[in-house]
Formats: C-alpha cells, sequence, structure tokens
C-alpha cells in the first residue's frame, strides 16, 4: 500500500468517526467561588433532568477573565455571569443601578461583540452592600447608608479589592460622605466578615448573596441613594450552541426568575458553613421550585 | 505609563521591603537562639521541629483567619502579616542552625573541651564560626522566600506590593498584576544576589 492510499484512508477512518459522533457535548462552566459552583451545579442538573443528554461540567474556572475566554473559545458553551460583571469588567464600563439597564446593554453588546447570548436573569442581583453588626445597627437605630453617614461619626471601613477598585465600588460610596476615623482597609474577601465580627472594622463592603448574610447578626444597611450598580446573575451562552441543541434554550429559561437573593445567601452558607456538597444543594434547590 | 502608578509602586516597595525585613530580623532573632539550644537538648529536636514543619503547610488566610481575634499580635494590617511571616520564615533559620553547628567535627570540638575552653567559648568560638555558612545559608533562603510570601500581606490589609496583585485580579487588570510581581522579583534576585556574596565572604 503506497503512501496516498494509507492517508485516504486515515482520512475515511477520520470522517466516518466524525459521523458516528453524538451531537456536540454542552459544557457547563463556572467561576471559582461558592455561588458560581452552585449556579454551576444547579444549571448542568436542570439540563440533565430536561435534555436526557450528557451534560459536562467545567466548574471552578479561576475568575471572569478566563471563564469568560473560555467561553469565547469555546471550552465552555455556558456558564453564569453578573450583568454589572459584564459591564464592568468585559465592556469596561461603570454598571448603573437599574438592573434593566445593565441587562439590556450587556445583553446587546455580547451580542453584537462575541456572538454571546445573556439569558434573561436569574433572579438574584449580587450589587454592592454595606454591612454593620446588628448590634450595633440595633443600638444607634441605623437602616439606611444615609443616617449611617448621619449618625456615627467615625466608620472603619473594610473593603476587597473589587470594590476597592472598580469605579461603582469606593467612588460610588462617596456619594454618602461617610465619615471615616481611617482610611478604608483592603483584603481578602474572606476575612471581611471576621474582621467585622471581631470589631477591627466596623463597616464591611460585602456582596448581597455572601452566605454570612444569612446570620441575624449582621445588618445590611439600604443603599437609599442608589450608589451601587446592579449585578444580577443570567446564564450567558454561546450562540452557536442555540442551533446544535434547540432545547437548550428553552429548558434554560424555565431556571429565570426562580431564585431569590435570601434562596441563594442560604444555599451559599449551606455550603460555605455547614459543609454539605454543592450538588446535593443543587437537587434540593430544583425539587423546591419544582424543577425536578 | 498610568499616572500615579509609578508613584504607587515605590510606596508599595517601601511598604514590601518594611515587611520583609522587619519579619526577617524577628526570624533570626528567634530561629538562631532556637536552633543553638536544640543542639543542646536533643528530645525537643523532633517536637519543634515538627510545628515549625507544621507552620510551612497553613494556608495563609487560615493563619490570618486564627490570627484576627489574637490581641497585641493579630487584628488587621502589617502587623499581623509580619506575624505570619515571621512563622513562615522560621524553619529554615532554625533547621540550618541546627544543622550548621551538628555538623561542626566531633574532633574539633573535643580539641576546644581539651584546651579548657568552657561550653560558651566554644559555641562562640568554635561552632558558630564554623557553622556560619550554613546558617547564613538559611537565612538568605528564608530572605527570599519572604519577599514572595510577604505579597499575602495585602490579605490582611498590609499593604506592599501584594496589594497590585490583589488589585489585578480583582480587576482583570494585567498591569496592576505586573506592577506588584516584577518589583517583587527584582527584589529577590537582588537579595539574593547580596546575601550571595556575603555568604562567600564567611566561606574565605
Amino acid at each position: 500500500m503506497d503512501r496516498t492510499k494509507i492517508c485516504s484512508l486515515i482520512l475515511l477512518a477520520v470522517m466516518l468517526a466524525g459521523c458516528g459522533k453524538a451531537k456536540k457535548p454542552i459544557l457547563v462552566g463556572s467561576k471559582n467561588f461558592t455561588e458560581q459552583v452552585v449556579l454551576g451545579e444547579i444549571i448542568a442538573q436542570h439540563l440533565e433532568n430536561r435534555l436526557h443528554r450528557k451534560i459536562e461540567r467545567r466548574l471552578n474556572l479561576g475568575g471572569t477573565l478566563l471563564s469568560y475566554q473560555a467561553l469565547q473559545d469555546g471550552e465552555v458553551s455556558l456558564y453564569p455571569e453578573y450583568t454589572g460583571t459584564i459591564e464592568a469588567e468585559i465592556l469596561k464600563e461603570t454598571p448603573s443601578p437599574d438592573p434593566e439597564q445593565v441587562y439590556e446593554r450587556s445583553r446587546l453588546e455580547l451580542l453584537r461583540q462575541a456572538q454571546i447570548e445573556v439569558l434573561k436573569p436569574l433572579g438574584i442581583d449580587n450589587r454592592f452592600v454595606m454591612v454593620v453588626r446588628s448590634d450595633e445597627a440595633n443600638r444607634d437605630h441605623l437602616t439606611t447608608l444615609s443616617e449611617a453617614a448621619r449618625v456615627k461619626p467615625g466608620w472603619k471601613l473594610g473593603v476587597g479589592y473589587e470594590f476597592e477598585q472598580r469605579t461603582d465600588g469606593l467612588p460610588a460610596l462617596s456619594m454618602y460622605h461617610l465619615p471615616m476615623s481611617a482610611p478604608p482597609r483592603a483584603m481578602d474577601l474572606g476575612l471581611l466578615y471576621k474582621a467585622l465580627d471581631q470589631g477591627q472594622v466596623t463597616m464591611i463592603a460585602a456582596n448581597a448573596t455572601d452566605g454570612p448574610l444569612a446570620s441575624p447578626g449582621r445588618t445590611v444597611l439600604e443603599d437609599d441613594k442608589k450608589a451601587f450598580g446592579s449585578y444580577q446573575a443570567c446564564i450567558m451562552l454561546r450562540e452557536d450552541m442555540i442551533g446544535e441543541e434547540p432545547r437548550l434554550v428553552p429548558a434554560l429559561n424555565q431556571l429565570s426568575g426562580k431564585f431569590t437573593n435570601a434562596a441563594m445567601r442560604k444555599m451559599d452558607a449551606e455550603v460555605d458553613v455547614d459543609h454539605r456538597q454543592p450538588s446535593e444543594v443543587a437537587t434540593e434547590f430544583l425539587k423546591q421550585v419544582g424543577l425536578k | 505609563m498610568r499616572p500615579g502608578l509609578l508613584s504607587d509602586i515605590f510606596e508599595l516597595t517601601g511598604e514590601h521591603l518594611v515587611l520583609v525585613f522587619s519579619a526577617t530580623a524577628i526570624a533570626i532573632a528567634i530561629g538562631v537562639p532556637a536552633g543553638i539550644l536544640l543542639t543542646r537538648r536533643a528530645e525537643w529536636r523532633a517536637p519543634v521541629l515538627g510545628i515549625a514543619n507544621i507552620l510551612q503547610t497553613i494556608p495563609s488566610l487560615a493563619l490570618f483567619g486564627f490570627l484576627i481575634p489574637i490581641p497585641l499580635i493579630g487584628g488587621i494590617g502589617p502587623r499581623t502579616a509580619i506575624v505570619a511571616l515571621v512563622l513562615y520564615a522560621l524553619l529554615p533559620i532554625l533547621r540550618n542552625t541546627l544543622t550548621g553547628i551538628l555538623s561542626v567535627d566531633a574532633a574539633v570540638r573535643e580539641s576546644a573541651v581539651a584546651m579548657g575552653m568552657t561550653a560558651s567559648q566554644i559555641l562562640r568560638q568554635v561552632e558558630m564560626p564554623l557553622a556560619a555558612r550554613t546558617i547564613f545559608a538559611g537565612i538568605r533562603v528564608a530572605t527570599v522566600a519572604t519577599i514572595g510570601t510577604a505579597t499575602i500581606a495585602a490579605a490582611i490589609g498590609g499593604g506592599g506590593l501584594g496589594v497590585f496583585i490583589f488589585r489585578g485580579v480583582a480587576s482583570v487588570d494585567t498591569v496592576q498584576i505586573l506592577a506588584g510581581a516584577v518589583p517583587a522579583a527584582l527584589m529577590a534576585l537582588i537579595s539574593d544576589g547580596g546575601l550571595g556574596w556575603i555568604e562567600r565572604k564567611f566561606a574565605a
């Protein structure tokens, strides 16, 4: 057998293998923190239940940059992302406090720039929130940030680096003219609540669905001047997957509006505090909302 | 170059140097005497080295979590970061001090005894000079490692070049990540070279 024959045989084999192969796999991604892993699990399990085909999980990808890159390259077919994050990190704009506006703009821009669909919001708005200890809030009767600025002379602020860096973080907070006794301390997100509990700082910038907020010891001060941008969680999906599997978008849309911040906080706390498996928490959630 | 970036680099490099210098100085002040003590107390070696080994394996965030509630050495800010860095730097210094002194030839030590030298004379005039190079090698390893590890100080509001890295990671900004990583790498190379040069002087 000469070389041409071998080559054409190999080619034929490859083509046959291609024909015989099942449809493109659906790859569900997520970023590398609890909430994302739980959301990724919920999406993956829901798709398994509805589509009865193999769903591959690629959860725990390191951060927005990496996950978005993976989505663009087709290494994941979809992953949950927050509209404010799309606006701030991908489009490099300042997210507005108006959820509709941030969603519409993210959706149109990603479709235009990257052929990526941003599906209808899941129901979570994981925006920045300012948190104080409940004993302190009760003592001074604080419910809003404006009151916090009026009542107390010297706040000690603990923030994460995202809040420090983003235009919709620290600069947005300055709208309240919060009196501070020290410059804000930036630290790791995981240590913020510990620092607040220990009284090392008196107010922290957290995220609305953080598990620790499920505990009654902490009070979220209302952003009464609408300073912080909206971060609704949405599923981002590659446009080419829509033609690939026509049942995909309808199935994913069943999840939209099924979540609340309170339910998400609870799930985050179940994984982080009670050390339950994200997959278990996800199954339970799907049952609760009647999707299983 | 972005406005303000250069002055930030200088400021944070300064903070980084303070972190590294304080942590290594304290680690030497604890590690060398403790190492000497261990040469005299064989039964303490295994437990003490064991603890130093375990300290190395505790992830920095977990360590910070333990340290925040502790009065005087804890809290948030550079002090807690220095405590953590000292704990991480201890092992190489401790171990090299111990090995350096133990590897002094028994014949040398015996002749010192025969010459009528006291224990403290033997330590200062015989053992320490002969072990100096090994001890110094431990200090060199600890210093270079601390320059790298000190970036974690930013996780607890302790400043230093890690601030750039944390900011860069949080805002998907490679320029900031490099603004932290490059000066830290240069600092490590320079101090490794400098300390290596001093180390060779010891050998001469």
